[in-house]
């Protein structure tokens, strides 16, 4: 475990770092690239270790974002944003504080998770059962339906219009303390009977199935906390934009987050984190050269050209399947020697 | 594998270096005015002729003389029409540009995600063309419209609509973008209170392509209404124009802003005549004022075509009003531009004259309605409503 341990050192170093300097910008970077983090990790747990591709999980980070947020919004805005919402939730206000903790943000973010998860429970005892194109279809159709109850459910959403004056709650700290979390519940889950049973299945569905291993315990149980996550981010996002409309989470969205998950490796958790980095670094440095250059929309070509390449090249995406294992990483460069450590820990682990 | 991480790491680190600012505008240099605009994305046929026009007034201002004595350099950044890469570029103007103030966008959204974070540094925030009147009070005390709001546009096509065209309207508007959606409550709003009656209100899904649902129900009603008021976005006017005069209903359509676009003259072509719609300023070079004139020819100049619609002369005239509140605060603090900006009174601005005080941050101009005759932008009326109803 000293892999793990070193890199969250270093992670909580850079934090501190970014905290302290003040630097908005730098900041803000992070906190997206967290959010988008826990975002390609969810999709992958459930797209990626099944092979349920789901193209409908930015639903569900909408309807997290909208939850918690009006959960969260103060009385004052919630009666002027509004004010046609039912009486038992208009007089609801998670804006409590422990001391100078937002608590109710926390609360807020953890029901808006049960929420969805449950959603997604509903819809996944439907969804789970096709395979391949037909639940990607599906799953689309559900992220039409969520763009239509927003746009239509005025009263608690303001519809079309901007969703605004939520309070930014989110920073550093609250996005990467998810974050870190995400990342080890997902390789937990990976590594766990639940997680090569959904490896299982994705391979071979009926090879699984006549030795034995079910397919739609595993296939649901990723969908749904792969749901409660999303939703999680949605929250995040939510605090930290702090004015969305439902045309914000839609086609858009949902595609970058692919792009970074096929990028890194469907079914790989460092191949999310890798993926998201570099989309996300990648995305940066060409919008500066934009900058330098005028030629506005360059950044969005070549992150185009290099899915196109990934997909046509090394479809499995930069790992695969694989991981790269931290403690060989950091402890001994990674020769032969590192190897029989890294298995003993893992037979521990699992 | 592992040389292949290494790889990985060194070139995101080289990208992360390449992102570090490259030397911040020192007191002598140009004084540096932020330029926000969704350059790509679903926004951009209004925010590409924006940019132009504000690139073109720190030109021209740069070209003769400059501001205080020092020239203006306008920072552009592509926000994506992404609403992370909006709040993002927001804190690169404040934090790595060191901006004074922000002008652009020509919509709600990116306005409201860049927002904060300039109301939080304290920097006046003049939003070229999103026209809701809520935006003051939802983003704060440093944010201003060089545009009219929505409610004194759909006032002034109900009112004119309501006199010359008739007292029963039908309504159509985009459910999916708040823009149609609080242009469509306006009209409606003023229309009823004048005395005339909505046949028929429905609405669609943003960026739909098939009207023909919408339109069966207005062929089937017994009596067919005076004229067609359709809120919708630029995207979408071509289509939606097409397939109603396709389906036979020749009555006038009246629109807002989001009319201002050529692609309505190119997608719906002769079936776009009797459309009418309220925007900031014609754009012709026969039909215009003395200043779009001028302006039309200087952005023939620069850019080797003329202005694609209104938003470029609201981009020109967001720089210009900035500027001249730049003046006249006598130095680059932000207090004394946004104290500046609100004594601005008829400031003499191409797409009309803009007055703020402390309390309107939100101008009163006078609304240009655009009549389509003839294959082209035809100057239909002058209007300064009668009366608006509350943003």
């Amino acid at each position: 475990m000293i892999g793990p341990s070193i890199a969250i050192l270093v992670l909580a170093v850079v934090l501190t770092l970014l905290q302290v300097s003040g630097l908005a910008f730098w900041q803000g970077l992070f906190v997206n690239l967290g959010i988008f983090l826990i975002l390609v990790l969810s999709l992958n747990l459930s797209s990626g270790f099944t092979g349920v591709f789901s193209l409908g999980h930015i639903g569900f980070m909408a309807l997290g974002a909208y939850t918690a947020a009006i959960l969260t919004l103060p009385l004052r805005e919630k009666h002027d944003y509004l004010p046609n919402l039912p009486a038992w939730l208009a007089s609801v206000h998670f804006d409590f504080h422990l001391g100078s903790f937002p608590i109710g943000f926390l609360a807020a973010t953890l029901i808006a998770g049960v929420l969805v998860a449950l959603i997604a429970w509903l819809v996944g005892l439907v969804l789970m059962r096709l395979s391949g194109h037909f639940v990607a279809v599906a799953t689309l159709g559900f992220l039409v339906i969520v763009r239509v109850i927003l746009f239509n459910a005025d009263d608690f959403t303001r519809g079309s219009r901007t969703f605004s004056n939520v309070t930014p709650y989110t920073d550093l700290w609250w996005v990467w303390a998810w974050a870190l979390i995400v990342l080890y519940a997902v390789w937990r889950i990976k590594r766990s009977p639940f997680g090569r049973a959904m490896l299982a299945q994705r391979e071979d569905r009926w090879a699984a199935q006549s030795i034995g291993i079910d397919v739609m315990r595993p296939r649901l149980l990723a969908f749904v906390i792969s749901a409660f996550f999303t939703a999680i981010a949605g929250s995040l996002y939510a605090h930290f934009i702090t004015s969305f409309s439902p045309t914000v989470f839609y086609f858009d969205l949902t595609f970058r987050v692919i792009t970074m998950m096929v990028i890194g490796g469907m079914g790989s958790v460092s191949g999310s984190v890798i993926g998201t980095v570099l989309v996300i670094a990648i995305g940066e440095g060409l919008r500066r050269i934009e900058d330098a250059t005028l030629l506005y929309g360059l950044s969005q070509i070549i992150l185009a050209v290099i899915f196109l390449f990934i997909i046509i090249f090394r479809r499995d995406g930069l790992l695969g399947q694989r991981e790269i294992p931290l403690d060989r990483l950091f402890l001994r460069g990674g020769d032969a020697s590192a190897r029989p450590p890294a298995q003993v820990s893992d037979v521990n682990r699992s | 594998m592992k040389s292949k991480l290494f790889a990985l790491l060194v070139v995101t680190a080289l990208i992360f270096a390449a992102c570090s600012p490259g030397g911040g505008g020192t007191a002598a240099g140009p004084i540096k005015i932020g330029g926000g605009f969704a350059l790509t994305g679903d926004e951009s046929a209004l925010d590409l002729p924006a940019a132009n026009g504000a690139k073109l007034a720190a030109k021209e201002i740069n070209a003769a003389g400059g501001v205080l004595g020092r020239q203006i350099e306008l920072v552009v950044h592509d926000s994506q029409y992404k609403m992370d890469v909006t709040a993002q570029i927001a804190k690169q103007f404040v934090e790595q540009d060191k901006v004074v103030g922000v002008v652009g966008f020509t919509d709600t959204d990116s306005v409201l995600a860049a927002g904060p974070a300039i109301q939080g540094a304290g920097l006046p925030f003049i939003t070229a063309g999103a026209t809701s009147p809520k935006i003051p009070t939802q983003v704060g005390n440093m944010m201003f419209l060089a545009c009219f709001g929505d409610n004194v546009q759909a006032a002034a096509g109900a009112e004119y609509a309501f006199k010359n065209f008739g007292k029963n309207a039908y309504l159509l508007w985009d459910k999916g973008v708040e823009y149609t959606t609080l242009l469509g409550g306006y009209f409606k709003s003023r229309f009823t209170e004048l005395g005339g009656t909505l046949a028929l209100e429905d609405s669609y899904d943003d960026k739909a392509t098939d009207f023909s649902a919408q339109i069966a129900k207005v062929k089937a009603l017994a009596q067919q209404p005076d004229f067609y008021y359709i809120a919708a976005m630029p995207y979408n006017v071509g289509p939606v124009v097409k397939q109603f005069r396709d389906a036979g209903l020749t009555g006038p359509i009246v629109g807002g802003d989001g009319y201002d676009t050529p692609d309505i003259l190119s997608v719906a072509g002769a079936a776009a005549e009797n459309v009418w719609f309220s925007t900031h300023a014609l754009i012709d070079a026969q039909g215009g004022t003395a200043g779009i004139k001028k302006f039309i020819a200087a952005y023939n100049k620069e850019y080797g075509h003329d202005p694609e619609n209104a938003f470029a002369a609201l981009g020109y005239d967001s720089v210009y009003l900035f500027v001249d509140a730049l003046k006249r605060a006598g130095s680059t603090d932000a207090a004394a531009i946004k104290k500046a900006l609100e004594e601005t009174k008829s400031f003499p601005g191409i797409t009309g004259a803009i007055t703020f005080s402390a309390d309107a941050h939100v101008p009163q101009k006078g609304v240009t309605l655009i009549k389509i005759a003839g294959g082209k932008f035809t100057l239909g009326a002058e209007i300064v409503p009668e009366k608006v109803p509350a943003p």
